[in-house]
């Protein structure tokens, strides 16, 4: 029953220290981790496979746009949804619950909150992804090899396509998490995820060109592609440019978040 | 100390609370007590810096809640016993509070204990019954140890056993030199735990005092009489300076005087005197009478539904 003084950084780590327990005391962190990585190498492995056993039929212009590094990174499109629902579940778990309420009275300070939530699942996210990436890979290397068409991590570009992809993995933790914090609903905010890399990328797909491309370009997950394989599309930016408009999605998720929760009640 | 003042919360056009204003004094329970949707949830998460006030201000030990470092160490609450994590063990769920508050794990295993939360620890909390969960809840809210305790509604779901409990528990609490402030739209819960009571009905204020007075106020003991020669008795009974009411029903409620009273006197002037019956309003219907003008909806219930008691 005495006041107890507490230095900033020790608050930072006691916030930490919370989010941490919240989030690897959960199964649904595992799984979704598990479903990442089953869809990320299956899927990769499947169409790297394909690729091999196809590649004696295959057209020589298929052959020139062929890209082992982006191929083998088939499976990010389901593997980004799970790290989207990682981030989603982050938050929108906590105010679907109330138990927002009980984390924001043991911890006023909100935006140390969020902070710590971008933090720990950020962190996660990125060595799982990371981890993912490098597996998926090899492992799309691999069915390669038999038609001699896989490359190291020596080729060039290979190394930071893979790097890029688990990266981008993250990024989508921390996008689930910044719409988490807006809708602060689970389904909703996991409907605004599909929203924001399936259907913002077909429609966008679908205006008369060039738009399709000028817009398309700054669409997050063919940003993503773009710092994945081997040479940008045409009309698309480069690898560089790319990974910045795919790290400011994460920025802007999580600003956004920061924005809100302190101007709504809990 | 917890401080209410002035405190007024909107949402949209509906208004919560209304310029209420109140102190919560340590030592012993209070009670703050009012119909569902009088404001009482509201108040205590803006004491606890969760929903923002339209006006007025609210501290804790002197202090807005939110200004609080390590806010556990000052207050502890349990606002909604359900608002748990289903997929998290019991002690997980603590550990991560505690966390926040820089407090460890043994911390968490003594009020795992203090609750009689032991042999579930292990267990996730999906599986819990309310009661269990009510329990969780007030382990969170002892964490810090804090001098401040706030309940909402901390008696809902639990079995006789556990309502025993929690009561023990708040008095010890209570004669610890702690400030326990616990909401009920229960008068009979109240009377049984809190020394004090704040009213509300409609967001404002209708009694601050000890419950014996707020009993006191909010009811007219009186003596039901009946007799065949009811109108007789009943001036008999005003000239000796009784208040003679008839009742719907052909009996009369008499105060200022005692039964004995009644009854020598019918018995002076030959009146048979079918029923004498001392009334006394129950808690449940002082606080009735305290909040009848400020309850949001009611059941329109026949004009006299006060029972002997």
């Amino acid at each position: 029953m005495t006041a107890i003084t507490a230095s900033v950084p020790a608050r930072a780590r006691d916030v930490l220290a919370s989010e941490w327990i919240k989030l690897r005391s959960v199964r649904s962190t595992y799984l979704i981790l598990l479903v990442a990585a089953v869809a990320a190498v299956g899927v990769g492995y499947l169409v790297t496979h394909s690729d091999a056993t196809h590649w004696a039929s295959m057209s020589a212009s298929a052959r020139a746009a062929f890209d082992p590094v982006a191929d083998s990174f088939a499976g990010l499109g389901i593997a980004q949804l799970a790290f989207g629902a990682l981030g989603v579940l982050a938050i929108s778990s906590e105010f679907t619950t109330g138990l927002i309420r009980t984390t924001f009275a043991a911890a006023p300070r909100r935006r140390a909150v969020i902070a710590a939530k971008a933090a720990v699942a950020g962190v996660i996210s990125l060595l799982a992804g990371e981890l993912i990436a490098f597996a998926t890979f090899f492992t799309g290397q691999w069915a390669l090899s038999a038609q001699h068409l896989d490359v190291t991590l020596a080729h060039p570009g290979a190394l930071r396509g893979v790097l890029a992809a688990g990266f981008y993995l993250a990024v989508m933790t921390w996008v689930g998490l910044g719409l988490g914090a807006v809708i602060r609903h689970t389904a909703g905010a996991i409907t605004a995820m599909v929203g924001v890399v399936f259907l913002l990328p077909t429609i966008v797909g679908a205006l008369p060109v060039p738009w399709n491309v000028r817009i398309g370009k700054y669409t997050v997950n063919l940003a993503a592609q773009q710092t994945i394989a081997q040479h940008p599309h045409a009309g698309y930016f480069s690898a560089g440019p790319s990974f910045l408009i795919v790290a400011a999605y994460a920025a802007v998720a999580i600003a956004a978040a920061a924005f809100v929760i302190t101007r709504r009640d809990a | 100390m917890i401080e209410v003042h002035e405190l007024t919360k909107r949402y949209g056009h509906a208004v919560a609370v209304d310029g209420l204003s109140f102190t919560v004094h340590p030592g012993r329970v209070t009670g703050f007590l009012g119909p569902n949707g009088a404001g009482k949830s509201t108040t205590m998460r803006v004491i606890l810096g969760l929903d923002a006030p339209t006006a007025g201000w609210a501290t804790v030990g002197g202090r807005p809640y939110q200004r609080l470092v390590r806010p556990l160490h000052q207050a502890g609450a349990l606002l909604d016993a359900g608002a748990v994590p289903g997929g998290r063990t019991a002690r997980d769920h603590l550990l991560a509070i505690a966390a926040s508050n820089g407090i460890g794990a043994r911390r968490v295993a003594e009020v795992l204990g203090l609750a009689g939360l032991d042999s579930v620890a292990g267990k996730r909390v999906r599986g819990f019954s309310l009661g269990m969960k009510q329990r969780l809840g007030i382990a969170a809210a002892l964490l810090g140890d804090p001098p401040v305790l706030m309940f909402d509604e901390p008696v809902n779901g639990l079995d006789p056993e556990g309502v025993h409990w929690i009561r023990g528990l708040f008095k010890s609490l209570a004669a610890e030199g702690r400030t326990i402030f616990v909401s009920s739209h229960l008068m009979s819960e109240m009377a049984l735990t809190a020394e004090h009571l704040i009213v509300i009905g409609r967001g404002r204020l209708v009694a601050d005092a000890p419950i014996e007075e707020v009993v006191r106020q909010g009811s007219r003991n009186d003596i039901l009489v009946r007799s065949p020669a009811g109108g007789a008795l009943a001036g008999l009974l005003s000239q000796r300076g009784g208040a003679v009411t008839a009742e719907t029903d052909g009996g009369l409620a008499v105060t200022g005087l005692d039964a004995a009273e009644i009854g020598d006197l019918a018995r002076e002037h030959g009146i048979a005197l079918h029923e004498l019956t001392p009334r006394h309003a129950s808690l449940e219907e002082a606080f009735m009478e305290l909040t009848k003008d400020s309850v949001d909806y009611h059941a329109d219930l026949p004009a006299d539904t006060r029972k002997a008691a």
